[in-house]
């Protein structure tokens, strides 16, 4: 199989998730696009390993690591994104707005009980 | 690609045969509707409402999936150690046995802290 | 069965030189032993033990730092690279991690900076009863551990995996730190989640950047990079995009423009320890990987990076200056005077010479006192809510603490770069660096953008020497033992570095005269 196929995948992969970092407004959804981000790249550098041929397989080691890092830092990301909920009862981080460059002070919250995804 | 070619096949008739037992079945019943037949369970149990969204998840659950997460990477990182740890001798076994003591503090955290009770 | 899958490629156990590795696992080890101290010390010792110990631990880092003097080795098998800018990089990160340390420890005069229990809703039942007991959440001092074993890691790293790994290592406890704060805890979580969601994005795209390299040179290593950089026309597709997308990764990490979005929210929010534990070692890590990949992985291809960089920069000194004059929060002020700062270092990288590289260092060890020592002076200016971090509330400060305002107005002077202080004497030096390789347009640029930083330094001065104080203003809090050794230090480097800086300058030059280890 030529190279192009899986680097587009992954290319195509990495653009969906770059997408739904930037469109959407639930944290949780932000959170699965920066894991399809990293899953990009992992297609990918296993692809590059297996054609370069690496004798240190160097690709796939760092995919190993990149699969561990990814799993760790969604762990994390869910802690914080919990702690944000306990206090807000939202994951809309259109809700997150007290700290924001403005001339007056920050803007009362709206008291949204808002559990729709988008 | 004559290798795919038999999933492909069976792809098809997979799909086929799904199909045509979901129309058939539209097509040539019987049409009686009464409310014991559209419920979602004929058990027999009525089923209760759900609040909107899901309601509230206890976060035990969360921690509990996080504890599985960590141990289950740690053991991803064991798997090479298990297929080359006689050429690494005792190199090999003095560092994952670091690994593992670095891992196991963590559990003793969770330990210490209350992680592992359910209640 | 064995034998036969070892005889294609025969694994060797590595040769690790654990005394080069030293300060790096002395700083792990103190973290892992933190996590011991939380799991098995009972409460109301916990603090008392950690603080010691994360003390007396990084100062035998430093000194395990300071004995690798000369050493210029790729150590663990081509991962890590020790020689004399990674050196002192890592002793500066060592010494500035100490004194936010020291503002860590800090439990006076209100309470700790730091929540008391995390889990808990503001308002609750529970909440109330960790505040009666005076909680803290004491794993900060292993988080913080490991942050700082993260930030040693990260400069040092000569392959891109394991500079991946210590970005993670340096970042993932970094964004839970900045959700810990006791005060305004609903903007301290929301810039954890900002900093949170903004870094795991850019730390993707520097991934992405490290498949598109390996593509391309068929190793992570920066030496085989460097090789296949030589070897290639230097037009490929796989590369520029590579280094674009590492660029943009690493200058997340600075808070260049237009990276630097995150920088205001999270300096704001965060509790006031760690953004100066934020604005003087990440920075200092940060500048430390991008040399390394600049220099040593992609040095043959200047001419490519340079334009880029030049961007980078003038862009990064003149928003960091002109958005810094509409700002009314201390911390946010001093999140753009450190984006601004960001850009003027970047001019001493751009240089890509020995001098530009001495000059880069001796830079970041003043801004990076000086930094410190400033937060540890909004950490004493409190009034009933806590921190008064506006600034109107700073109003007439002068009058009421002439010491803590006058050293808070000398910090500031060396921020905007008046002789007789560090900040003037890092300035000429990376200036005099960038116009010897031949980046005058941006030395122009960067006077400039200095002297419109300068107006709002002098802003705040004028604010605090000459107005009228607020009745029910705030008052500054008679710094304990801790905060006002943090001030000290602070003080002593940025004089010293000003008045006598020949020594400082000397020893960064010898550090920066091997440049990097290939």
């Amino acid at each position: 199989m030529h190279i192009v196929y899986p680097a587009v995948v992954a290319a195509l992969l990495f653009s969906v998730g770059v997408y739904g970092v930037l469109a959407r407004r639930n944290a949780i959804l932000v959170l699965m696009s920066v894991e399809l981000m990293l899953n990009a790249v992992n297609l990918n550098l296993v692809a590059f390993d297996v054609w370069l041929g690496d004798a240190l397989r160097g690709g796939q080691v760092l995919t190993l690591f990149v699969i561990v890092i990814a799993a760790a830092e969604v762990g994390l990301g869910l802690a914080i994104v919990l702690l944000v909920f306990r206090n807000r009862q939202t994951v809309q981080i259109d809700a997150l707005r007290d700290l924001a460059d403005r001339d007056a002070e920050p803007a009362e919250r709206p008291e949204q009980v808002s559990t729709e995804i988008s | 690609m004559n290798l795919y070619v038999p999933i492909a096949v069976l792809a098809l008739i997979a799909f086929g045969f799904a199909m045509f037992s979901l129309v058939a079945s539209t097509l040539a019943g019987p049409k009686r509707f009464n409310r014991a037949k559209s419920e979602a369970y004929e058990c027999g149990i009525e089923p209760t409402p759900q609040p909107v969204g899901g309601g509230r998840f206890p976060v035990k659950y969360y921690l509990t999936a996080m504890l599985f997460i960590v141990f289950d990477i740690e053991i991803i990182f064991l798997y090479p150690w298990a297929v080359t740890f006689d050429a690494l001798g005792i190199f090999g076994l003095v560092e994952m046995v670091l690994f593992i003591v670095a891992v196991l503090v963590a559990y003793l955290y969770v330990w210490r802290r209350g992680g592992l009770e359910w209640e | 069965m064995n034998s036969q899958l070892l005889a294609q490629s025969a694994v060797q156990a590595p040769h690790i030189e654990y005394g080069q590795l030293a300060p790096m696992l002395i700083v792990f080890g103190l973290a892992i032993a933190g996590v011991l101290v939380e799991a098995f010390v009972p409460r109301r010792a916990r603090s008392a033990v950690h603080a010691p110990l994360t003390l007396v631990g990084l100062a035998a880092a430093f000194v395990a730092t300071v004995l690798q003097a000369g050493t210029h080795h790729v150590a663990a098998e081509g991962a890590v690279g020790v020689d004399g800018p990674t050196l002192f990089i890592q002793g500066t990160i060592i010494a500035l991690a100490f004194v936010s340390s020291l503002l860590i420890a800090e439990r006076r005069p209100d309470t700790s900076a730091f929540v008391s229990d995390a889990a808990s809703v503001p308002g609750t039942q529970e909440e109330r009863e960790s505040l009666v007991a005076g909680d803290v959440q004491t794993e900060v001092y292993p988080l913080t551990m490991f942050a700082v074993g993260g930030m040693l890691l990260f400069p040092a790293a000569n392959d891109l995996l394991t500079m991946f790994v210590a970005l993670e290592v340096l970042s993932l406890p970094l964004y839970v730190l900045c959700g810990l704060a006791r005060r305004r805890r609903l903007l301290s979580q929301e810039a954890a989640v900002k900093y949170f969601l903004l870094g795991a994005f850019s730390s993707a795209f520097f991934l992405y950047g490290i498949a598109m390299v390996y593509g391309f040179a068929g190793s992570i290593r920066l030496s085989e990079i460097a090789l296949a950089v030589s070897h290639s026309g230097g037009n490929e597709t796989l590369l520029l995009l590579g280094l674009a997308l590492l660029g943009m990764g690493l200058l997340f990490k600075l808070g260049a423009v237009p990276f630097h979005s995150w920088k205001p929210d999270v300096y704001q929010g965060a509790p006031t320890p760690i953004t100066a534990l934020m604005g003087s070692c990440t920075v200092v890590a940060a500048f430390g990987a991008l040399l390394r990949v600049l220099y040593v992985g992609f040095g043959g291809m200047q001419w490519d990076w340079r334009p880029f960089m030049w961007g980078i920069a003038i862009l990064t000194m003149v928003i960091g200056a002109i958005v810094a004059i509409t700002q009314a929060d201390v911390k946010r002020m001093l999140a753009y005077s450190s984006i601004a700062h960001a850009g003027f270092v970047l001019t001493g990288v751009i240089a890509s010479s020995s001098q530009g590289l001495s000059s880069t260092l001796f830079y970041l060890v003043a801004y990076g006192f000086t930094t410190v020592g400033a937060f540890a002076i909004v950490t004493l200016v409190r009034d009933a809510a806590g921190e008064a971090n506006h600034l109107s509330r700073w109003a007439g400060l002068g009058r009421r603490s002439p010491l803590v305002a006058g050293i808070f107005a000398f910090f500031l002077l060396a921020f905007a770069g008046i002789p007789l202080t560090s900040g003037f004497t890092g300035k000429f030096a990376v200036f005099a660096a960038a116009v010897a390789g031949g980046a005058t347009p941006l030395v122009i640029v960067g006077v400039l953008s200095s002297a419109v930083a300068a107006f709002f330094y002098v802003r705040v001065i004028v604010v605090m020497f000459f107005s009228d104080p607020n009745p029910d203003g705030p008052t500054v809090a008679a710094p304990s033992l801790l905060t006002g050794a943090a001030v000290a230090v602070g003080v002593a480097v940025t004089l010293v570095l000003g008045v006598l800086p020949q020594p400082a300058l000397d020893l960064a030059a010898n550090a920066a005269a091997g440049l990097f280890v290939r």
